[in-house]
């Protein structure tokens, strides 16, 4: 057997199993994206694509708006944070550049849930604030923290900070400081060296880890969910609720499906942007 | 650089103006790196220590005691999901392991034409959303009339486990120098004692690397276990949320205490393995690192 066709049947097993597992999984969402539900609940197949029609329904819509305005603030926030921490790290780090970048990832290898949970217990209403102001004497009722968009993207943004700090810190470290140091030769001052030198020197980095923190931040369910409340509700919520409350697989599986469509088509976006701009990194 | 001629016009107007502000400076970052560090550890700080609480309240630390965890391993039922949650993780890492692993072998040394058709749907796992993952697995599993079970989630963490595994080994794969394969053969060796014998020793520490991280990814799951799990024994995770929803309790402190402990060792030594083994006098066999 020449070793092609030795290598081609070990391709079988993981690419079976992803079709059979994945791609059909795929197929069957979208299917049912269309279905209805019978008396007793279950998903059947059909022809209603009205599925759709409701979940662009004025009742629904500020949810979808809300996802996305809630991803997008996580990402410039975890921009805004993340940038100069991995810049202080690429430049100024030295000798203890390897034991910052652990320290940045370490919190990240604690489960989400848990770290999510740490700030309930911080923030709630018995919770460790609270207790600190009321013994200051700063309040006798309390402040309400959670319940509000505050609380839950601040949670996204604790929870997906190192999904930007990471690429932005590649960024950093690939780039030739001696550019920076040719900036300040030629009179620019920090502002502007900074601006036509290092930002676009790691502008990639920046759009890479926007994109990292986008995509599970506004699929996610588990920040508004403990940190936040039905009026901070995201697409998450309301997807896990069809399938975990109301029962409605059809509509649970069209929002999956606008989900999914709305993040190709943002990839797609992402992708064509990355390879435009190595193409004039080239020239 | 396409901004240079930009840079420098800028400078020249900056010439009369304005000495340069200390925006580079690291004072400023200094204090901001201290912060962001602050911030990132004390929500941890905070489980960790409140999990040896004595009381019962998260405001005021009363005293040292380990009765959170003693009433954890005492509950019958978070004792079954601990269990649970680690043979999902175990199966999961097996599984995943050695079809990732056959699937990256596939992808770098077979040019038929389904590698790039199969190197695509290998991708794609890694960035749908985990609530996409955990629908397509809960209709798929309530469609063909599978109960849902440890097996259904076990069939879930596999398939959304063996894309990281595949995109480990390849790496180490891809590297390796082909040479000393084509020395075994032509020295009598068959096709699979030099896999055997050559391949596999060189590609191990990722192999195991690979296996070890799946299993931290599966012992933490949430989300795709929370759409695959059936009702009577329910992984950790499951079951801190919705212990979490009704409140919090100190118990939970401790619990999450433990699965950090158990993630963060994992992959501690998920990082160190290659790094040990590699040292064993494998540099003969590794290729382009020895070269």
């Amino acid at each position: 057997m020449s070793e092609r066709r030795f290598a081609g049947l070990t391709l079988l097993p993981g690419a079976g199993w992803l079709v059979l597992l994945f791609l059909i999984p795929l197929g069957i969402t979208l299917a049912i994206s269309f279905g209805v539900t019978d008396d007793l609940g279950n998903a059947v197949y059909a022809w209603r694509p009205e599925n759709y029609s409701q979940v662009f329904d004025p009742l629904f819509v500020p949810v979808l708006l809300r996802s996305v305005g809630y991803a997008a603030a996580t990402v410039t926030l975890c921009l805004l944070i993340g940038y100069p921490i991995a810049y202080f790290i690429a430049r100024f780090g030295g000798k203890y550049k390897y034991l910052l970048v652990a320290l940045v990832v370490l919190p990240f290898l604690v489960n989400y849930l848990i770290r999510v949970y740490a700030w309930v217990a911080i923030l709630s209403d018995e919770g460790l604030i609270n207790g600190i102001l009321k013994d200051m004497g700063m309040t006798t009722d309390g402040v309400r923290f959670l319940n509000t968009p505050f609380a839950v993207v601040g949670g996204l943004v604790y929870g997906y900070m190192a999904f930007m700090i990471l690429p932005v810190y590649a960024a950093l470290d690939r780039m030739d400081s001696s550019l920076i140091e040719a900036g300040k030769d030629l009179y620019a001052n920090g502002w502007q060296t900074f601006r036509h030198v290092t930002w676009p020197a790691t502008f990639q980095g920046v759009l890479a880890g926007s994109v990292l923190v986008f995509l599970p931040a506004v699929g996610d369910f588990v920040s508004a969910q403990l940190l936040g409340g039905p009026d901070t509700y995201m697409v998450g919520n309301l997807i896990q609720q069809q399938f975990f409350e109301a029962n409605n697989y059809p509509f649970g599986a069209a929002l999956t499906t606008v989900l999914m469509a709305f993040l190709l088509i943002f990839m797609v976006f992402y992708l064509r942007s990355a390879g435009r701009a190595s193409e004039e990194a080239r020239a | 650089m396409s901004s240079t001629p930009a840079a420098a016009e800028n400078a020249r107007e900056a010439r009369g103006g304005k000495p340069p502000k200390d925006f580079d400076r690291p004072r400023f970052l200094r204090v901001l790196m201290g912060l962001f560090l602050v911030w990132t550890f004390a929500p941890i700080a905070v489980v960790v220590l409140f999990s040896f609480n004595s009381g019962k309240s998260l405001q005021n630390f009363d005293g040292i005691s380990t009765q959170w965890y003693s009433d954890f391993f005492g509950d019958q039922q978070l004792r079954e999901s601990l269990i649970a949650s680690l043979e999902i993780a175990l199966v999961t890492m097996v599984v995943a392991t050695v079809l990732g692993s056959l699937l990256a072998f596939g992808l770098v040394r077979s040019r038929n034409r389904l590698s790039p058709v199969t190197n695509v749907m290998m991708l794609i796992p890694l960035v749908v959303p985990e609530i996409v993952a955990g629908v397509t697995a809960l209709l798929l599993f309530t469609q063909i009339g599978l109960r849902l079970s440890l097996t259904t989630i076990i069939l879930a963490h596999i398939t959304f486990s063996i894309s990281y595994v595949t995109v480990i080994v390849r790496g180490r794969l891809a590297a390796l120098n082909r040479e000393v394969e084509e020395a075994a053969m032509d020295l009598g060796a068959t096709r699979m004692q030099t896999m055997r014998l050559v391949v596999l020793p060189a590609v191990w520490p990722a192999i195991l690397a690979a296996g070890l991280l799946t299993f931290a990814l599966s012992f933490d799951d949430f989300v795709l276990s929370f759409f695959t799990t059936g009702e009577e024994v329910q992984p950790l995770p499951v079951r801190i949320y919705s212990s979490i929803r009704f409140g919090v309790t100190p118990t939970i402190n401790a619990i999450g205490t433990l699965m950090m402990l158990v993630s963060i060792s994992t992959i501690a030594l998920a990082l160190a393995l290659p790094r040990i083994l590699g040292r064993r006098g494998q540099t003969v066999l590794i290729g382009k690192d020895a070269v």
